[in-house]
């Protein structure tokens, strides 16, 4: 059940009312009533997962109260690896034992030892990695103290598996979501039109900006050996465009849908394209994940602390296990590799921590050096993401050779019977949009909302791209 | 809540009515193209006479030369759709008569699309938009499975078919961009291609015995005395023996064979569709068994 599809429109309405008007009583059957939805939501992918789901959020129930039980530092220990190894034991066989077998027969080919790997006949569960990180999280903020364990399963059981950030997030924190879904929720009519607003922008995103920029980034990709150096460089933008609607769309749907059911989640996009380095776009671009991999990873490495080569070390250990996260392949491996290696000048200047503040921009010559800086830093995420979606690496490294060799840079006509140039106009005003709204969460808000939610409810339904559906990319993850 | 709900329904009467408008919008657009494809040249015209009329799937498109019958004095048109099925040849027919065409001769392509009574989703679309306007269209997509919500949901079936009949066609034909498809009279030639796929495995696929729309087009011409001439054209060699062609002449004796007319991979650009030389010569035997003209 996609959030974009006639299922969900059936689903979120009848959810909503039973929520508010018979579940509404107090806050442990309103909890009730989610997890119910929330298990019925992921069974309608596969209903088998569901027990894989319940499993991994009894372990983390159960482990986070034996360590804050724990007498002995040992028993807390066990407890406290107990659930780490079971959790990555549990993405390990389902997301990457494949990859592992495989690349290690290839090593014992290339160096002349004949082997077949015996390869797994699984499907990866969708959310694992999304729930088994709400898990982690969870059991080492209770090993380092930092937070209490959640005694009540119900309560605990949503936190994991609350519909919205299910499959593809954001990744809650305990901090954050236990103690809303510890209170009852009382409905507040603003904080429904504000989730109103960052669901059709969501699907504006989605389906007219990430759904359309896909047509023409398969048809770029696909046949990249046959067309010119501007469609090569049109495709890796049509590319940048399509992960950026697809994801921070889903994540602008999930947030909108919680508000209505009056919880709040973490924002997982902050206008990234609009970064004037690298290390600003991690901190505009999956924010949950970047965010985690900085508390539960970068920082117990010793994060910038120690030195120099510490914190080279660090900084591509996260960026690595980062692009690993996305998915077992080399691609994903050297995508994170890559933007490790566009935030060193950065880190080893330590100017990593410049751009926090929101772009201004003013008639003089540092807007246009601002100006320049927000396109390198694009152009540098889309050279990322060639190999983001590239099949292989020898793929991604001959597509941006061709760009290079092949030195055409006119209109072609492609593979999908459309003109390479046809999507500027609209990707020109999704960030024109974008550009003017980027000190708000969503662009309907605000002035004249009811003009601009109709035009947004226009622009998917006339712009929209439905014929040639595509499931939200995250959610392969 | 209560401000909530109200809230609600007025978006949902927003949303129907930028659907209703949005309809309108984009079935005017189509309503006055005149110079983007097949169907709209037929569903926005007026009485004409043609000697031949050419209908069929790609295998009708890409293999009749209808300047060929020109230059042999027969007014033609080739009005076969690449994709298309006989579910498209048979409505575009009735359309004509429709329009109150006169017609001497209809040449339909029936071989492999003798094997569905489906429509080709993505050549049907193109009729859509005109489904408030014709009776004839509406009538045609009666019996299929979502006739209702195209027929009765404002945009649906623009949404559905965005790819055909989306913003984009609609925006195209609103600014009458023109297309290459009705260049030729219809017909459209192809390359012989290095590379060109000549395999093509038709063992398992056998022609329905009673085509409902195969005889439609038949009866259609029958009431209107319509020459009707049923061909099947040449494949490539790979598929010879594989006695499609038998199975068909079986169940449909009346229909031509000239599935050994061009035999030679040279003349075909993949396995279904010949190049334009192998059309060419395709084209002279079909204008000399029939129409007499070498």
């Amino acid at each position: 059940m996609f959030f974009n599809s006639l299922a969900f429109a059936i689903f979120l309405p009848i959810v909503f009312f039973l929520y508010w008007f018979v579940f509404n009583k107090n806050k442990s059957t309103q909890n009730a009533l989610l997890i119910v939805a929330s298990y019925y939501f992921y069974s309608c992918w596969d209903w088998r997962f569901l027990f894989l789901l319940v499993f991994s959020t009894f372990l983390d129930y159960y482990t986070g109260i034996q360590i804050e039980k724990g007498k002995s530092e040992k028993s807390r220990k066990f407890w406290f690896w107990l659930s780490i190894l079971v959790n990555l034991g549990f993405l390990g066989i389902f997301k990457y034992y494949n990859f592992f077998a495989s690349s290690f027969s290839e090593l014992l080919n290339t160096i002349g030892v004949k082997a077949s790997p015996i390869l797994l006949e699984v499907i990866l569960p969708v959310g694992i990695s999304f729930y088994t990180f709400h898990g982690l999280s969870y059991v080492i903020d209770i090993y380092y103290k930092r937070i209490k364990a959640e005694y009540n399963f119900v309560d605990y059981s949503l936190f994991v598996s609350y519909f919205p950030l299910l499959v593809a997030g954001p990744i809650e924190r305990a901090t954050h979501l236990l103690p809303q879904v510890k209170v009852k929720r009382e409905f507040n009519f603003q904080t429904a039109k504000e989730g109103i607003y960052q669901i059709v922008w969501g699907l504006v995103k989605k389906v007219v900006i990430a759904d359309t920029c896909a047509v023409y980034a398969n048809a770029i990709f696909d046949h990249y050996t046959s067309v010119n150096s501007l469609s090569l460089i049109l495709g890796a933008v049509y590319f940048a465009f399509q992960i950026y609607g697809d994801f921070s769309g889903y994540s602008d749907i999930a947030l909108g849908v919680s508000k209505l059911f009056g919880l709040d989640l973490l924002r997982n996009f902050n206008y990234p394209y609009f970064s004037r380095d690298i290390a600003e776009f991690w901190r505009r671009w999956h924010i949950s994940l970047s965010s985690w991999f900085r508390d539960y990873l970068y920082i117990p490495l010793g994060g910038s602390k120690g030195g120099i080569w510490m914190k080279i070390r660090n900084t591509f250990i996260i960026f690595i296990v980062s692009g690993f996260w996305h998915g077992a392949n080399w691609t994903y491996v050297v995508w994170g590799f890559i933007n490790a290696v566009y935030f060193l000048p950065l880190l080893l200047s330590d100017s990593n921590r410049n751009n926090i503040d929101t772009v201004q921009l003013k008639f003089n010559f540092d807007s246009v050096r601002v100006l320049m800086n927000i396109v390198l830093t694009f152009l540098l995420t889309c050279v990322a993401w060639v190999f983001f979606r590239a099949k292989t690496i020898t793929d991604a490294v001959l597509y941006l050779k061709t760009i290079v060799t092949n030195g055409n840079f006119s209109s072609q006509y492609l593979d999908n019977e459309r003109y390479n140039y046809e999507l500027l106009p609209m990707i020109a005003l999704f960030v024109l949009v974008e550009w003017n709204n980027r000190t708000k969460v969503e662009p309907i808000s605000g002035r004249r909302s009811m003009l601009k939610l109709a035009i947004a409810i226009a622009v998917i339904i006339a712009l929209g791209t439905y014929s040639d559906y595509k499931e939200f990319i995250y959610f392969q993850f | 809540m209560k401000k909530f709900l109200i809230y609600t329904v007025k978006i949902i009467v927003i949303t129907a009515l930028i659907a209703v408008i949005l309809d309108a919008l984009y079935t005017l657009a189509f309503m006055q193209s005149r110079n983007r494809g097949k169907v709209e040249t037929v569903v926005n015209s007026k009485a004409k006479k043609f000697d031949v009329i050419i209908l069929g799937s790609s295998r009708a498109n890409n293999h009749f030369v209808a300047q060929m019958f020109e230059d042999k004095g027969l007014k033609t048109f080739n009005y076969g759709m690449s994709g298309g099925h006989l579910f498209e040849a048979s409505l575009m027919l009735k359309l004509m008569i429709e329009r109150k065409y006169t017609i001497k001769n209809v040449i339909l392509e029936a071989d492999l699309n003798l094997s569905n009574e489906h429509q080709a989703e993505g050549i049907a679309a193109l009729f859509l938009p005109y489904i408030h306007n014709s009776e004839t269209i509406r009538k045609h997509f009666e019996n299929e499975e979502d006739y209702n919500e195209l027929y009765y949901v404002p945009f649906y079936r623009y949404i559905k078919y965005d790819g055909k009949i989306g913003f984009r066609e609609a925006f195209l034909t609103a600014v009458h961009k023109k297309t290459g498809i009705l260049d030729n009279l219809g017909y459209r030639g192809l390359e012989k291609h290095k590379n060109g796929n000549m395999k093509n495995n038709i063992v398992n696929l056998n022609p329905l015995p009673h085509n409902k729309y195969y005889e439609e087009i038949k009866n259609i011409c029958k009431a209107n005395n319509i020459n009707f001439i049923s061909v099947m054209t040449p494949m490539c060699e790979n598929v010879k023996g594989m006695n499609y062609f038998d199975k068909v002449k079986k169940a449909y004796p009346e229909i031509y064979n000239y599935e050994n007319v061009v035999t030679e991979d040279k003349y075909f650009s993949s396995c279904g569709h010949m190049s334009d030389a192998g059309s060419k010569v395709f084209t002279a035997r079909i204008l000399k068994d029939f129409f007499g003209k070498e």
